[in-house]
């Protein structure tokens, strides 16, 4: 006998999402999902983002990885509160994971916290954890055709942060046709060009971070 | 790998469902899968065969029905399907204001069940 089923199957994720969302809304977090590929720089990003704004916006981490504790400890190091997350094996965080950690977060002392992700241009984009937004960084060493080879990531993302542009004079990167193909498929998208290492850029992602959940 | 996700999250839906209305065992399921929902079909089968031993789904076979990447120009009116997993124009105006609305499905259709 057939049976009629039509549902989502990412439903479960999606419920446990909304409680997450819940909660981060109950307490007045802002929370973004930061994406990418391993080292392309979000550790960095943060560890430069937490430096400029925490005298303005009390920052928390949850920090997602397959295996070990490198990047807790850089963050703990710029003075935020920080929780690890090994997923031992699984290429992203999903709803699940954060929802069993966020005892962990003080959340009542926290106006931004960012959630991120397992080091992965694919599997990541597809799981709601409980986010406001979802925000990616690409490095530019990884090349101009990256938008169009892993369309979803950019469709999902309200933010698209190019970092090492500091790189640019030794690279043939085509930053206009990044600028291009990510606009195509995402018109709404935000885009910033920074230098984690020398700082070019930051004051504008970090002027962006700071207007939002204040709106 | 996300598809062990994905195959573990519709073994739960159909087997709870075969489960709560009391049919004995799946043996089919039908998903609806978007061209650019970033699922590699050969993964999922794998991953879902693995998965359903001992579950009520234990002998279902997993079928992938695939959507192509679709959508409806705003400039022009054209309905269009795109053999990629990107649209950057319209196909036949080559306008770039255009609403994509298939190709991203991820859904259970239906099962067939042994009572």
């Amino acid at each position: 006998m057939k049976v009629k089923v039509v549902t989502r199957i990412l439903e479960a994720n999606e419920r446990l999402a909304e409680e997450n969302r819940k909660k981060f809304t109950d307490a007045g977090v802002f929370v973004i999902n930061l994406m990418g590929a391993p080292g392309a720089g979000k550790t960095t990003l943060l560890e430069r983002t937490i430096r400029e704004l925490k005298e303005k916006k009390r920052i928390g981490v949850i920090e997602g990885d397959i295996e070990g504790t490198d990047d807790a400890e850089r963050i703990h190091d710029t003075g935020v509160p920080v929780v690890q997350i090994n997923t031992g094996g699984a290429c992203h965080l999903d709803a699940n994971m954060i929802s069993e950690v966020l005892n962990d977060v003080p959340l009542g002392e926290l106006d931004l916290l960012v959630i991120e992700n397992v080091g992965n241009l694919v599997c990541p984009a597809e799981f709601k954890v409980g986010e406001n937004l979802k925000a990616m960084v690409l490095s530019i060493t990884e090349g101009h055709d990256k938008p169009l080879k892993y369309p979803l990531m950019f469709r999902e993302s309200s933010a698209l942060v190019l970092n090492k542009i500091d790189l640019l004079p030794h690279m043939n990167v085509d930053i206009a046709k990044i600028r291009k193909d990510a606009r195509s498929l995402n018109p709404s998208i935000e885009i910033f060009e920074v230098s984690c290492k020398t700082g070019e850029g930051i004051d504008r992602w970090t002027e962006w971070l700071s207007g939002l959940g204040s709106r | 790998m996300h598809e062990a996700s994905i195959a573990l999250s519709i073994l739960d839906i159909v087997t709870g469902k075969c489960s709560a209305e009391g049919y004995r065992s799946v043996k089919s399921v039908r998903v609806r899968i978007g061209r650019a929902a970033g699922i590699m079909p050969e993964a999922l089968l794998f991953t879902f065969d693995v998965a359903k031993g001992e579950t009520l789904a234990a002998n279902a076979e997993l079928i992938i029905d695939m959507i192509p990447l679709g959508g409806t120009c705003s400039a022009c009116g054209d309905e269009f399907e795109a053999g990629n997993t990107y649209v950057l124009n319209c196909p036949k105006c080559g306008s770039t204001e255009f609403k994509i609305d298939k190709g991203y499905e991820m859904e259970i259709a239906d099962m067939e069940v042994d009572e």
